[in-house]
């Protein structure tokens, strides 16, 4: 028989029995209190300290977990007081936390993709699921999959060990396989919302924000200047690279969404921004940066004197493209090998790339000016053309300034200076630069542009400064930058936009997360495995056509390179209450920097992964396993800011129930798993 | 209470005989909250206290060993490692400390090239600084076996560990 | 004629074994009859050895600071009253009224009984009181009688010690009352229901603060005392076991109380069915394994228990759930050493003496720069310069009063400036400090005082139980602050953050050793700021304690180029021609002082 009692709980009336502690009245009753450190399956023990309220008439903060629920008790649980004092409990904890919430590659993305996550579904065999992954943040992987210069490889933890894994590689393998089974997979497209978004734009980021506002149920129209959708996947991409049938495919499953596409119709020519903005509840701007920067040297305007992009894009629209048989490309990027390529394959006896630097320090990725080199490319290091020097209005020669590497600047970049008196001059038919690229700011005059002359957005709402205008992608702030940047600022756009149009309130705060440096004495006891390679067609044979270079990798290689992954974010990310009550209480743990404790991870209790690093020392592991299970393997050692949960004596007394890691509220303890154990959002 | 094991335990390179533990155990196994004194006798008798005698009273006494080595690590008292013939209490009170007791650690550590709790290499000392010793008005202050000594200076303190070494020898 | 040589552990310290001896054997050879006795220790620590001789006249002289020398002079006053010899070891007025003004009732018989005797005790109306209660009271009217007394917990808090024995007594298996029904918390143990009438009584001898030595010295010197306050105490909550958890650093104390539960368990004291009554009581030593926290009622209860020392929540407080989940009454040594004398004079007369809010003596070790240091016993409501400046004796070495230190890592310090603040719970709590136990640390001038408040941080980081959050990391984190503020690297805003945390970790602690843990420092914020920012703005400590902020100079005028700090130097920092001014290398110069301590014309300067 037991005692109703009556109290108030943040002005609520609350009922209970007699006998339950606030925390759980407050439970009853929808009210959620925080704690690390209680169970109902154990005795009370009152250590986290985030459960703290505040009770009238009791001068202390009262543990929630621990404080037997009164008739007539006026309880608190959101008071200033409250806050601060679970708020410095969590930083506290979080000062002496050790670990990554999320990898490394993740982190690195910029579009946030679960590089972990799919690499794990790969290694596990569950490509269905792992294409499913990709695409919550990748609309078009695989054009992605083959052209990205992959942040996530190069923050890969991997590396430490020996090399990055091939995530781009394994994306591909995906995004493939997706494809061989059929039409490409596209997330289920929400239910209607009858609102509607033009996009001005149809490269990877308007591409992108319309696949992202038909899953939240908005229609999405995309006006492009081009004959074909695709914007610089398809015109500033080399087929050879990035086929253009296979992109067509992924744009047809937008288009399968319900996304309206119309093409050569040009902003400011065939269609103003006012029309659209009278059209639609809310305009993108997605027009990225086609124009090529000149050279600004006497000449540029010489007959074949040509830009990279302009280069790249007339190859792709037009059967025949005259270059001559001595081709210079002026630059060090991407765009610069593209070009050197695809000059290559169009016959040029000699293609000469000319840098003011060394290949060291090219901004391209290192495989690009491998292939190049081993398709015939002759690199003119340390060279600046100074004057295209011309006959009859038509390029004849370059003359090039002999350079040399000094100190680095303030970026870290070595700085390259002229070396007086030494020149060269090189014969060439052709001329392309490849040394920058800017907005087409046509019909967009009304938008507010940086200096550099690109389209001011906010970096977190991606609102210009006309209302109702979003600007993401090439065309702004910082310009031109890699694809898979303006397919996350795609994704994020749309989420403001989604919440403009319901008029909900945008509130932006960055996210907190544990993050770990690690070495590579840290990851000394890791075993070596040779990273898969991309397997490409000889240089010879590709040289001469425009077919695809790379041969993507086979299950078998693809499930190897899978496994080899480290793992490093949190398996318990998605279930952490560390993390979610940081988040909640906006912690600030680097004021408390200092001492942390070290264990090395330890699969010591049978069937879970143990990573000391990560406890909390809540002790519900100890605890449960003493009065729950009544096995007793685990229990504290030492005392202080030192103390540490340790198994002792015969580990045959471990019931194997699992129960220690179900419990830990951090990802200190785990459950182990058959394969990888990839973290996912319930 | 009777036990299959040997009255010998081999730990590391010398044995232990259990025996002498054993009217200990007697007394104290029913006993319930008698863990601490146990452990308490057990150091008496051999200086410290093994991992396997750590187990093999878990298995005698019927307390889990990760409660024994959860007890064990708590109590500063408690050593598993073996100290030196005499053992050095060096008070870090607060009347100790205002006092001057860092210069005497110092003169300690450089005396006999130990930090606390390793062993100076004729085996003959260990030191470990304590709270208190409770004689705060013969600060700073040390207790080496059972005696006291206060009012310690740099010099002093050598002294006293010069003549405890030349007694030993 | 006898003669007694104060033996506790400070005496011991200080050469009296050796006088002991000598006295023995120079009394056997003169061949006459003196026995001589052991005694605890009177407090004056600053004077011993001391010997008392009391002559056949029943003349008591006093020789302090005894020498082996001195032993010879002393044996020929006892051997002819002739005292010329030893005259110049005997104890001075003004020694001698200090220790005869104070008011003792904790420490009525130390130092002038042989702990080792029950029948010195026995002298001294010992055992009177517990007689008395069997004989002529209920346990009712000696809580009545203590609840006069108004004696407060001498372990720190001073919270009514009636009123805990109350609860005890009245402690059911049935729930608390209703109105503190608030702060209950479940009860899920289910203890054994077989002897559901027992009670235990807890001795908490478990001195820990770093700088008190009061419970040492009443165990040592007047074992017999604490043993009857157990009794009593015993009786009026009806308890028939009772436990002393004592440091394992204190053997001696050890001993002596073994000695003296056994010479009382003979003298039918402690045993079964006391003075002819179905009274029972018997007690029990536990010596604790080092863990301050354990002086805390619930960890020293887990402890007991045979577990970790870690708190427990209250509620259920000990009096309802405590030793194996039975009712348990917990006191200090000091607070049970007072009640024999309330129950022989009466609780008025204890009541007498003090303050308002504070009845009684207080018992205090006072220690760091104080002239004369030792235990004291002053009553209430005298102030802090009465007993720094009057049994104190001042300051040592004629330097400044900077603060004095009450309650070690669990209280604080009060500056010169508050000197006249009188002994009382109340008054000294509104300084920021407290009571405490008995710890009174006096402070000069070149005492640092960000380095205190480092040292007592230092202290509660090592012995806190690891149990709360607050407590394990926030001391740890306080700590590191307070360390990089002394090692020369306090930042800007340091002192905000410092005390934005001691805030939280009071607030967020579990028990009080972590909810009083900021206090030493809040405290020096409070008064000594100006440090604070000394160190972190100027990087100086005027105190010239903190290394790391020291430079070491060389007076060009007052060097006369002996070398003798060159070959002092271990460090090859110092250098200089032969009687031409040196020079130290700052880069090399690790602060040791070693150049200081071997110049002899004060040539070297500290800033």
């Amino acid at each position: 028989m037991t005692n109703q009692i009556k109290l108030t709980i943040n002005n609520r009336e609350c009922v209970g029995e007699s006998g339950q502690t606030i925390l759980e009245v407050a439970r009853r009753h929808g009210i959620n209190i925080p704690t690390l450190c209680q169970d109902a399956r154990v005795e009370i023990y009152g250590s986290c300290g985030i459960c703290v309220v505040e009770v009238e008439n009791v001068p202390k903060l009262l543990r929630a977990c621990a404080t037997m629920a009164a008739d007539g008790m006026v309880v608190n649980t959101k008071t200033e007081r409250v806050y601060k004092t679970r708020q410095s409990a969590l930083e506290l904890l979080l000062s002496d936390h050790t670990g990554d919430c999320l990898a490394p590659c993740k982190l690195a993305c910029p579009a946030q993709t679960d590089c972990q996550g799919y690499v794990g579904l790969i290694a596990n065999g569950e490509y269905g699921e792992a294409i499913k992954l990709i695409k919550d943040r990748i609309p078009l992987p695989l054009a992605i999959g083959r052209v990205c210069p992959h942040p996530c490889e190069d923050a890969c933890r991997r590396q430490l060990v020996e090399e990055p894994i091939s995530i781009l590689a394994l994306k591909q393998f995906a995004a493939d396989l997706d494809l061989a089974n059929g039409d490409v997979f596209t997330a289920e497209v929400g239910e209607s919302t009858g609102k509607n978004i033009a996009i001005i734009g149809g490269g990877p980021g308007g591409l992108s924000a319309a696949y992202f506002l038909r899953i939240l149920g908005h229609d999405a129209t995309v006006y492009d200047a081009m004959p074909h959708m695709g914007g610089m996947l398809r015109y500033g991409i080399p087929e050879y690279r990035l086929p253009k049938a296979i992109l067509q495919r992924e744009i047809d499953g937008i288009e399968k969404m319900g996304v309206k596409f119309y093409n050569n119709t040009k902003i400011g020519r065939d269609v103003t921004l006012d029309e659209l903005r009278g059209k639609f509840d809310a305009v993108i701007v997605a027009v990225g940066a086609w124009s090529s920067v000149g050279l600004g040297c006497p000449g540029e305007d010489l007959d074949g004197v040509i830009g990279g992009i302009d280069f790249l894009r007339d190859v792709d629209l037009n059967d025949k493209v005259f270059i001559g048989r001595k081709v210079a490309v002026v630059g060090g990027g991407n765009t610069a090998m593209d070009a050197c390529r695809t000059a290559v394959r169009l016959g040029a006896d000699a293609v000469y790339n000319v840098y003011r630097r060394t290949r060291n320090e090219m901004p391209a990725q290192e495989i690009e000016i491998i292939e190049a080199e081993e398709e015939g490319v002759i690199f003119k290091d340390l060279t600046n053309p100074i004057e295209v020097l011309g006959e009859d209005g038509l390029v004849k020669a370059v003359r090039l300034q002999i350079m040399e590497l000094g100190e680095p600047d303030e970026l870290g970049r070595l700085t390259s200076t002229p070396v007086a008196g030494q020149e060269e001059t090189i014969e060439i038919d052709t001329l392309i630069v490849t040394i920058g690229q800017k907005l087409d700011g046509v019909g967009l005059e009304v938008l507010k542009q940086t200096n550099r002359g690109t389209i001011i957005a906010d970096e977190h709402t991606f609102q210009t400064n006309i209302d109702g205008v979003f600007a993401i992608g090439d065309a702004t702030n910082k310009g031109a930058d890699i694809a898979i940047s303006a397919i996350g600022e795609a994704r994020r756009a749309v989420s403001v936009i989604d919440k403009h149009l319901k008029i909900e309130q945008l509130t932006i705060k960055p996210q907190y997360l544990v993050k770990t440096d690690k070495t590579e004495a840290d990851l000394a006891h890791k075993e070596k495995e040779a990273r898969a390679k991309m397997p490409h067609r000889p240089a010879n044979e590709r040289k001469n056509d425009f077919a695809e270079i790379n041969l993507g990798l086979s299950e078998e290689e693809a499930r190897r390179e899978a496994n080899r992954c480290l793992e490093c974010g949190c398996l318990d990310y998605f279930e952490c209450r560390l993390i979610k009550y940081a988040n909640e209480y906006d912690v600030h743990p680097e004021k408390y920097e200092g001492k942390m404790n070290h264990h090395d991870q330890k699969d010591d209790i049978p069937g879970v992964h143990r990573t000391p690093d990560k406890c909390v020392l809540c002790g519900l592991c100890v605890r449960l396993c003493a009065e729950d299970v009544g096995a007793g393997i685990l229990g504290l050692v030492g005392r202080g800011f030192e103390t540490f949960v340790n198994p002792a004596g015969d580990m045959h007394e471990c019931s194997d129930c699992g129960k220690c890691a179900e419990v830990c509220p951090t990802g200190a303890l785990m459950k182990q798993v058959e394969g990888k154990a990839v973290p996912l959002k319930k | 209470m009777s036990c299959d094991c040997g009255n010998n335990l081999k730990i590391s390179d010398s044995d232990i005989d259990v025996s002498l533990l054993e009217p200990t155990l007697v007394k104290y196994a029913d006993v319930s909250g008698s863990l601490i004194t146990i452990l308490q006798k057990a150091q008496d008798l051999y200086g410290y206290l093994p991992a396997d005698l750590l187990m093999y009273i878990s298995r005698r006494i019927g307390v889990k060993p990760a409660k024994v080595m959860g007890v064990v690590s708590f109590y500063t008292q408690f050593r598993t490692k073996p100290a030196g013939k005499n053992l050095i209490l060096l008070c870090q009170g607060t009347a100790c400390h205002v006092n001057g007791s860092a210069d005497i650690e110092d003169a300690i550590r450089e005396c006999l090239k130990i930090e606390e709790g390793e062993i100076s290499d004729d085996g003959l000392f260990t030191y470990n600084n304590v709270a208190c010793l409770g004689c705060c008005s013969l600060a700073p202050a040390m207790m080496i076996g059972d005696k006291t000594y206060g009012n310690l200076t740099k010099k002093s303190t050598v002294e006293v560990l010069e003549s405890i070494a030349k007694e030993e020898s | 004629m006898k003669i007694s040589v104060g033996r506790g552990s400070c005496g011991n310290a200080a050469g009296a074994g050796e006088i002991f001896e000598l006295l023995e054997n120079g009394v056997a050879a003169l061949g006459v009859d003196c026995p001589v006795s052991v005694v605890g220790c009177i407090g004056a620590c600053y004077l011993e050895p001391i010997v008392n001789v009391l002559s056949r006249n029943g003349e008591t002289r006093t020789f302090v600071k005894v020498t082996p020398d001195a032993v010879a002079g002393i044996l020929q006053y006892v051997a002819s009253s002739q005292q010329s010899a030893a005259a110049a070891f005997e104890i001075s007025p003004k020694d001698l009224e200090n220790i005869e003004t104070q008011q003792r009732i904790a420490l009525r018989n130390c130092g002038i009984i042989d702990p080792e005797n029950i029948d010195d005790y026995v002298a001294r109306e010992g055992y009177a009181a517990i007689e008395k209660c069997v004989k002529t009271m209920t346990p009712e009217q000696v809580i009545e009688e203590m609840k006069l007394s108004g004696l407060g917990g001498r372990g720190g808090a001073g919270f009514p010690t009636w009123f805990k024995w109350n609860a005890a007594r009245q402690a059911e298996p049935a729930p608390f009352p209703r109105s503190d029904s608030c702060e209950q918390t479940s009860a899920r143990h289910d203890g054994s229901h077989k002897a559901l009438n027992k009670k235990y009584i807890i001795c908490n001898a478990d001195e820990g603060d770093p700088g008190a030595f009061m419970d040492r010295a009443v165990i040592e010197g007047d074992p017999h005392a604490m043993i009857e306050g157990m009794l009593i105490a015993a009786y009026a909550i009806g308890s028939d076991e009772g436990i002393v958890y004592v440091r394992a650093e204190y053997p001696l104390a050890i001993v002596r109380l073994e000695k003296a539960l056994e010479q009382a368990r003979t003298m039918g004291f402690l045993g079964n069915n006391l003075f002819g009554s179905d009274f029972s009581f018997d007690i029990r030593i536990k010596a604790g394994a080092g863990a301050f926290v354990c002086g805390e009622e619930t960890a020293l209860i887990a402890s007991l228990e045979g577990e970790r020392g870690m708190p427990r929540l209250k509620p259920p407080f000990p009096a309802q759930k405590g030793y194996w989940q039975k009712p348990s009454n917990i006191n200090n040594v000091e607070t049970f050493a007072n009640v024999p004398w309330i129950i022989r004079n009466g609780g008025e007369a204890f009541a007498a003496i003090g303050t308002e809010n504070s009845k009684g003596t207080k018992v205090f070790a006072l220690t760091g720069k104080i002239a004369n240091g030792g235990l004291v016993e002053v009553p209430m409501g005298q102030t802090i310069r009465d007993v720094v400046y009057g049994v104190g004796g001042g300051i040592k070495d004629g330097k400044n009063f900077k603060a004095v230190q009450l309650g070690g890592p669990s209280g604080g310090c009060i500056p010169a400036e508050l000197i006249d603040t009188v002994i009382d719970y109340k008054a000294l709590a509104e300084t920021g400090a407290i009571m405490g136990s008995g710890g009174m640390v006096v402070m000069d001038e070149s005492t640092c005082m960000v380095d205190m408040a480092r040292f007592f941080l230092d202290f509660t980081c090592k012995e806190s139980c690891g149990k709360c959050t607050h407590c394990r990391i926030g001391t740890r984190r306080m700590l590191e602050i307070l360390e990089r503020i002394c090692g020369g690297d306090g930042r800007e805003g340091d002192i905000e953050l410092l005390s934005d945390l001691a805030e939280q970790i009071k607030e967020g602690s579990l028990c009080a050793l972590g909810q009083t843990a900021p206090n030493p420092v809040l405290t020096t914020l409070r008064y000594f700021r100006n440090e604070y920012e000394d160190h972190i703005l100027r990087k100086k400590c005027t105190a010239r304690q903190c290394k790391p902020l020291l430079t070491y100079t060389i007076i060009p005028e007052k060097c006369v180029g002996c070398t003798l700090c060159v070959r002092a130097c271990a460090f090859g920092a110092i250098s200089g021609e032969v009687r031409k001014p040196h020079m130290i290398e700052q880069e090399k110069c690790t602060k040791c002082g070693a150049c200081v301590a071997a110049c002899k014309f004060d040539a070297i300067e500290v800033v």
